[in-house]
């Protein structure tokens, strides 16, 4: 009676062992990320408008459709990347993605940055010539240092009504991005 | 023969309990993860900067652009609040409060994540052009035929999910114990 319960109990804790490798290798053997998914995008350095979500077709980025969406690819091995501009008065956020989809910052309007959008990423080198003084930054700059060198940023912007939505698309696809060196 | 068979029903019991435990973890995080207010569920850690290892197999599974932490909190619901699947056939009410939020956006999704609004109306439901009660609770109906008050029409046949997403929102973030989720209550069936 005993062997067979010790065969299930060998069992659960093989089973176990599997769950913990199935969970842990998962995001790397995943086919789809949010990368890939916009790699088509012409996003280098500059800010692309995504389209807006309609009824009835697919959405695989998950996207809202009361929002409009800029969307820009730096990468900081070409030097720092800053993201400038002056945005409708209304709730908007930024958010940085590394290649594997993880949010690294965000932050949103609300945390006294108002209307001007004035962002400079820097990765761990560049934030140590910043700390030198070696790389000169426009006072009030928000300083956010990566761990990757590869962003997506991705802008939200909220327009209170629909009727708004293409002047804040407009606006939107104004705002600066990309890398200085 | 006796040990074969043993080794055998080990294999079948490791493989049942590690795949099928993986894949009911990831559903809707049941195990870890997640949060739940009623019918409602979101995963709090999505949006930060070192998901645990659940939400980062979530994140692979789903291969969308979350919110990040500061940014907002998304819930997603496939049940009403009597446990029982949201159907296209049935109409929803949606009733109660949602927590301190800068505005929120409602949305129907069929599995596949597709909006299921009808073609001719607004895909989503805003916070800021709802009609509410006098003590500012909200009442939305969802559903295929005609609701008073807030109507977010939905068309097509099968489960459904309603995804409510809460901006620049408090709770779960730590700073906020106020975690009221409306409910979701169900009318009448076709």
């Amino acid at each position: 009676m005993i062997r067979p319960l010790l065969w299930l109990l060998a069992g659960v804790v093989l089973g176990g062992v599997i769950h913990i490798v199935v969970i842990l290798t998962l995001p790397q053997l995943a086919e789809q990320s949010v990368w890939r998914r916009v790699a088509h995008l012409d996003a280098d350095n500059q800010m692309v408008i995504l389209p807006p979500v309609q009824a009835g077709e697919p959405n695989p980025l998950g996207l809202d459709p009361e929002l409009a969406y800029g969307l820009c690819r730096v990468d900081l091995a070409d030097g720092p990347a800053y993201v400038s501009g002056l945005l409708p008065d209304a709730f908007w956020s930024v958010a940085l993605f590394d290649p594997s989809g993880i949010v690294t910052y965000s932050t949103t309007n609300r945390d006294g940055i108002g209307q001007t959008l004035e962002l400079g990423i820097f990765n761990a080198a560049q934030t140590r010539l910043l700390a030198q003084q070696q790389i000169d930054i426009a006072e009030g700059l928000l300083v956010v240092e990566s761990s990757s060198n590869e962003l997506l940023v991705l802008v939200r912007l909220a327009p209170p009504h629909q009727a708004m939505r293409g002047r804040f698309e407009q606006e939107l696809s104004e705002v600066e991005c990309g890398t200085r060196s | 023969m006796r040990f074969v068979l043993y080794l055998l029903m080990m294999i079948a019991v490791a493989l049942g309990i590690g795949f099928g435990l993986s894949y009911y973890a990831l559903t809707d995080g049941r195990l870890f993860g997640v949060a739940q207010v009623g019918p409602w569920h979101a995963w709090p850690d999505v949006g930060a900067n070192a998901p645990n290892p659940y939400t980062r197999g979530h994140l692979a599974r789903t291969a969308a652009f979350e919110l990040g932490q500061s940014e907002g909190l998304q819930f997603t619901a496939t049940v009403d609040s009597s446990g029982l699947p949201l159907s296209r056939e049935c109409s929803y009410r949606i009733v109660g409060n949602t927590p301190l939020a800068t505005f929120w956006t409602l949305v129907a999704l069929d599995e596949a994540g597709v909006n299921i609004a009808a073609p001719d109306v607004h895909p989503a439901v805003r916070s800021s052009r709802i009609v509410r009660a006098q003590d500012g609770s909200i009442i939305v109906n969802v559903g295929k035929t005609l609701q008073p008050l807030n109507w977010l029409e939905i068309v097509g046949e099968g489960p459904f999910k309603l995804v409510l997403t809460l901006y620049d929102t408090a709770a779960f973030s730590g700073f906020s114990s106020d975690a009221s989720m409306p409910a979701i209550i169900r009318g009448d069936c076709a």
